[in-house]
């Protein structure tokens, strides 16, 4: 690891910072709102902050690559022992750059699945089970569209999430009819409290933290962690995309 | 019951009906009777939730589109739908529901809040949610079934 690094890298990833605080900052207050409305709110635990685990995954210090299917190596992403520096200087910056869960650190089991066209992986160590959909959940009144209702498995009283909705948000989305089209399986969280229909499990497979370009920061889309650079598959992050239940 | 009241765990009595293939609770107190579909004269001007007014006795009283206002698709009325005249903030009122069902007891240790995502003004009217007969049975506050000025509105009719 760098003790040291030149001021013109500093000034760089200054910039970067900048710029992307700009980018952040400009996002207007309506698609905010549907943001919100769309996914949930941020959730910052679990994190382990850069801070604390300096570059453990975006920086020359990366494991050799020993992936599943020999994936490319990443290319390092903007948090380096740099960013960490300049970070500190802002604690809001560090804040947006550092939220990365603990999974997110070493090798970890997913779940490829698809919803609808469209494959998605998510960490095995997120999900609790999946059952079969083998009814329609109980709609509950004055409730967004995505949320389809809710099923009682084994004691645990489940709300089921429409994540074509809240991956593509209402209007871009598929408004799915459960009686024309019904769900194959239901992802339950770790909780026990959210499920996610999906229209196919594909597999399990190991994704190496170096074989995924990671978002860290990720005010917009807090549940798109990452994409899987062979695959090129989006790894969601199931405890952001689920809203919190009041 | 007063041994359960002691408790902290008092016993409601629950009247359930149905709408589509969902199982509503009202509380038995609220409800003053059930009457099979009769009339319902449209009152021009009023909103979508308004099915119309009926003369129960005498007394003209507004019936509410449960469907509608739950956000469900209309149906034709049949031998087994219902308007149920309940009693909220001194204020009377008809809804139409599919049809009735049963007059169940439940404890209030039973009832789950239910998890609410939306608008809270939206579902405001949930009060909770609990299991019976492998059914979900979802329990509507009907004090907060209308808002004020929505209740002001009906005492035009």
């Amino acid at each position: 690891m760098k003790q040291k690094s030149p001021p013109g890298i500093v000034k760089q990833q200054l910039a970067l910072d900048a710029y992307l605080q700009t980018l952040l900052d400009d996002v207007p207050e309506a698609d905010a709102s549907v943001e919100a409305e769309a996914s949930p709110p941020v959730k910052a635990s679990p994190v382990t902050s850069v801070a604390r685990q300096p570059a453990r995954i975006f920086v020359e210090a990366l494991p050799p690559a020993a992936l599943i299917a020999e994936p490319k190596v990443a290319k390092p992403q903007t948090v380096s022992p740099v960013t960490a520096l300049a970070a500190v200087e802002n604690p809001a910056k560090l804040q947006a750059l550092s939220v990365m869960p603990e999974w997110s650190q070493y090798e970890f089991q997913a779940l490829f699945f698809k919803v609808d066209q469209l494959i998605l992986a998510t960490p095995l160590v997120e999900l609790s089970r999946t059952i079969k959909m083998d009814r329609k959940p109980s709609q509950i009144p004055g409730q967004p569209s995505w949320f389809l209702g809710l099923v009682d498995e084994h004691d645990c009283r489940i709300g089921v999430l429409d994540t074509n909705q809240l991956i593509f948000g209402k209007s871009r989305a598929r408004v799915r009819n459960l009686e024309d089209s019904p769900a194959s399986r239901i992802l339950i969280t770790q909780d026990k409290r959210w499920g996610l229909i999906c229209d196919e499990i594909l597999s399990i497979g190991k994704i190496k933290p170096d074989g995924v370009r990671w978002r860290t920061a990720r005010q917009k889309k807090p549940w798109l962690i990452g994409t899987v650079i062979d695959e090129l598959t989006a790894i969601v992050d199931v405890k952001q995309l689920v809203p919190h239940r009041k | 019951m007063s041994e359960d009241r002691k408790q902290g765990d008092p016993v409601m009595q629950w009247v359930t009906f149905c709408l589509g293939d969902e199982k509503y609770g009202i509380n038995v107190m609220q409800v003053q009777e059930v009457l099979r579909i009769t009339e319902i004269a449209p009152v021009p001007g009023a909103p979508s939730y308004v099915l119309g007014i009926i003369n129960l006795r005498g007394n003209v009283v507004t019936v509410i589109d449960t469907r509608n206002r739950f956000g469900l698709p209309s149906k034709e009325t049949d031998d087994a739908s219902r308007v149920v005249i309940i009693e909220t903030d001194r204020h009377i009122i008809g809804i139409l529901v599919d049809s009735v069902a049963e007059v169940v007891e439940m404890r209030a240790s039973e009832i789950e809040t239910a998890p609410n995502v939306g608008n809270e003004e939206s579902s405001k009217y949930i009060q909770g949610v609990t299991s019976r007969d492998n059914q979900l049975l979802i329990l509507v506050d009907l004090n907060k079934f209308l808002s004020d000025d929505e209740k002001a509105e009906l005492d035009m009719f």
